[in-house]
């Protein structure tokens, strides 16, 4: 049972190694750290150079030296250098050759304020992974240090099929031993001036269920809070929340994605906007792949 | 896809094997030539010299060209690494001459990215006014100011996708290089059309003569279109060294450089001749003796020639300018990026950008100074293209010459092992590096002269002249700048000088052309 962690020798790329170490440490797992260098099958201009190439495995193998030395001496890591038409293919590929139950990979830079943008590789893990796929935003590093984490929250939308994301953070809570929080993100009207009643009692009725849902497989091990957000957009239902520095947030992939694929769903993609803390996604019905 | 683990001994490379078959090797071939820029560029310089024997230059200046390349090929089996020439020349010769090697590498690179940045700005203002029916936007070209503007903002453009390493996709690089040889095909047939039609500007009949070498009238005539003609071929050596990557059988890469050469050659020959036998090489104003279209003939003979089809001259030009643009940058990139490596050069040279994989500081560098220097030579000279298409012709023959000599050298110890490495490591690169050597001192001394080239000159001694020990002049100073900084190197404890072991080399594959 191990992580993957797609690096590069970047401060970007040290986020997601800087998050995999936590994540590892908390569920107690093993990491494959993936420099991924492209594969010459790729079309170019330029022929390929085998000096070129010869040179980028070195500088490849130099960057996983030093990101091993990055990660605790007491946590099992092994570094990789992969070839691949993309970085998001190689980690795609890696994962599943290594059976890995997660991808960490670095928010692209840019963001305001630390917040998350999604690059390019992010973006394309989330349309085609069949693992959870955990983003890590800007400069975590210098907030949390390699600290475990400190609390899972599960953010459930409104509509049904959650059930596999809440297991999946019961499961991740009761792994890592940390308190669990179920939220429920309404959006409002846009104006949010009057908030309609209905739309209200229909969030609320929807936490309740869900508490309710919690509650019948209550594991009487882990610290459960269950509460309702809103704004009048999702980004304020976000901001609204109080959220802690070494906490993660577990998001479920859209109902658009195919079966065990991930797919960033609009609500998940807007929370990602506002996120001061990592993000999870967990592709829909595989629940498995969290925890076995 | 390949998994290494960093704990076990790491494969050299992960090279998928056989990834480009033998069309994809030509289409790289031809597009890191670059027919239509090429022509266009080295076309008016070389009528300059040789006159109508400019088919005859072509046909030999191939041959010291294939010697080099064959030598050039044994060390790159022999010793692969990104600096080439540079550190086979270190290996062979030492810290001092291998240094100067990578020096004229860097030169002549340098040189043809701000000639080739150049051309396309000519032909982007001449495409507009195509576009626009507008024949006064093509002179915006001449003004200097909006001429070096553009072409910075050119040169920043490749550099950005050189830098992120953009690649075009295999189908669009099958595109265009189908487009241009099509293009200049078409130029090529329409011109010798409108010569029997008699329309055309000053129709010269084709003679045999013009494929006589002999009939050059002078001996310095003759080296400097053959310094030229060197330029013409320059890049075609990489089909040669696609070795072992190449899909299908080991010949594959033989046969890609024996089709390239001969599309190259037939297509340079077709284009030679119709463009003498249309235009002439009298000093009116499409002649190609006349000085103001010499550095850039097609952009003068495009409209006479193809009249509304122009356009698509441009169209070629251009798109071959690009993909040429980026091939090129390659090259300096990564020598300066070895010279970094081994401590000839600061170390920050030797960095690769993690992200994005290329050597990122080498190539804006050689970035930075290929536009200094285009920007520079726009304001000193008028005939800025074919000056340095010129000098360029004379750090080819520098560099290329003294890698051939360095394979003779590092092969010494097995040079008569079989009758292969006498012709590959011995006989050819030996033959060619004295041909570039000779045309490299005939070009130095015959380009003092004022009058040489295009004639420009500062304070009576030819540009070219004056461009060509600059670039040397500066490397030497540079060097012994590093060697006093960066001592290591130049006691050779970074790269030792050595030989091949003396053993015959089984891999072999056929006699490629």
């Amino acid at each position: 049972m191990r992580y993957i962690v797609g690096y590069t020798d970047t401060p970007s790329g040290e986020d997601a190694l800087n998050l995999a170490v936590r994540l590892a440490r908390s569920m107690q797992r093993g990491l494959d750290i993936v420099i991924v260098l492209r594969s010459e099958a790729r079309a170019t201009l330029v022929p390929v150079d085998a000096g070129y190439e010869k040179y980028l495995h070195e500088a490849a193998e130099e960057w996983l030296h030093r990101a091993l030395t990055l990660v605790p001496n007491d946590m099992d890591a092994k570094g990789h250098i992969v070839y691949a038409e993309s970085f998001a293919q190689g980690l795609l590929d890696t994962s599943r050759d290594l059976e890995g139950r997660m991808i960490i990979v670095g928010a692209a830079r840019g963001g305001l304020l630390g917040r998350f943008t999604i690059g390019s590789v992010a973006n394309s893990l989330l349309h085609s992974a069949v693992v959870p796929v955990a983003l890590a935003p800007q400069g975590s590093v210098a907030e949390v240090g390699l600290e475990g984490i400190s609390r899972i929250t599960v953010a459930v939308g409104t509509r049904s099929g959650a059930k596999e994301l809440v297991d999946a953070g019961i499961l991740a809570a009761r792994a890592s031993r940390v308190p669990l929080r179920l939220v429920s993100l309404v959006a409002l009207d846009a104006d949010g001036v009057d908030t309609p009643p209905r739309v209200r009692a229909q969030a609320e009725e929807h936490a309740a269920k869900t508490v309710a849902y919690v509650a019948e497989h209550l594991p009487d091990d882990i610290d459960v809070t269950v509460l309702t957000a809103s704004g009048s957009r999702v980004e304020d239902a976000v901001a609204a929340l109080e959220w802690d520095p070494g906490e993660v947030v577990f998001v479920g992939s859209s109902r658009l994605a195919q079966p065990r694929q991930l797919f960033l769903g609009t609500t998940a993609a807007k929370m990602l906007r506002e996120l001061p803390v990592p993000m999870v996604v967990v592709p829909r019905d595989s629940i498995l792949t969290v925890e076995d | 896809m390949a998994v290494h683990q960093t704990e076990r001994g790491l494969s050299k490379k992960g090279l998928s094997a056989g990834s480009v078959g033998l069309l994809g090797a030509i289409v790289i071939g031809i597009s890191c030539i670059a027919p239509a820029y090429t022509m266009t560029a080295a076309l008016g310089p070389t009528v300059s010299e040789v006159g109508l024997q400019v088919p005859a230059i072509i046909l030999v200046g191939f041959i010291p060209m294939l010697l080099v390349a064959f030598g050039y090929r044994e060390l790159n089996r022999a010793m692969p690494d990104s600096g080439t020439s540079f550190t086979w020349a270190t290996r062979a010769f030492g810290p001092w001459i291998g240094w100067m090697t990578g020096w004229g590498l860097i030169a002549a690179t340098i040189l043809v990215l701000s000639n080739l940045a150049g051309i396309a700005v000519d032909f982007f203002y001449l495409m507009l006014a195509q576009i626009f029916g507008n024949p006064d936007i093509a002179n915006l070209a001449l003004n200097p100011v909006i001429n070096v503007v553009t072409c910075l903002a050119f040169m920043a453009a490749a550099t950005a996708i050189s830098y992120r390493d953009m690649q075009t996709t295999q189908k669009v690089q099958y595109v265009l290089v189908g487009f241009q040889l099509i293009v200049l095909l078409l130029f090529g047939i329409v011109a010798f059309y409108q010569v029997a039609n008699g329309s055309a500007f000053d129709p010269v009949p084709v003679s045999l003569e013009w494929f006589n070498p002999f009939a050059v009238q002078s001996f310095s005539a003759f080296a400097a279109g053959l310094s030229l003609s060197i330029f013409i071929f320059w890049g075609w050596d990489v089909t040669l060294t696609m070795n072992e990557e190449t899909k299908g059988s080991r010949s594959t890469p033989g046969r890609a450089a024996t089709l390239t050469v001969l599309i190259i050659v037939v297509l340079y020959l077709l284009i030679a001749t119709a463009s003498i036998s249309f235009a002439g090489i009298g000093t009116g104003e499409f002649g190609l003796g006349n000085e103001d279209i010499q550095g850039n003939v097609f952009f003068a003979l495009a409209g006479p020639v193809l009249g509304p089809l122009a356009i698509l001259v441009s169209i070629a030009v251009l798109s071959s300018s690009a993909a040429s643009l980026q091939s090129t940058f390659v090259s300096p990139a990564r020598t300066l990026l070895a010279m970094g490596h081994y401590g000839a050069l600061p170390e920050r040279f030797s960095r690769i950008s993690p992200r994005f994989l290329t050597p990122g500081f080498a190539t804006i560098v050689s970035s930075v100074v290929a536009s200094a220097f285009y920007a520079i030579m726009r304001f000193v000279s008028e005939d800025v293209l074919w000056d340095t298409i010129t000098a360029l012709g004379m750090m080819i023959c520098f560099y290329y010459g003294l890698t051939a000599f360095a394979a003779v050298w590092y092969f010494r110890k097995q040079l008569f092992v079989s009758v292969r490495n006498f012709f590959f490591q011995l006989l050819f690169p030996l033959v060619g590096g004295i041909i570039l050597a000779v045309l490299f001192y005939t070009t130095i001394t015959e380009s003092m002269d004022p009058e040489y080239g295009s004639g420009s000159n500062i304070g009576g001694v030819g540009l070219v002249f004056i461009l060509g020990m600059a670039v040397i002049v500066s490397g030497i100073v540079l060097m012994i700048i590093q060697a006093i900084r960066r001592p290591a190197f130049f006691r050779g404890e970074t790269l030792e000088r050595g030989a091949s072991n003396g053993r015959d080399d089984e891999e072999l594959d056929e006699l490629p052309v």
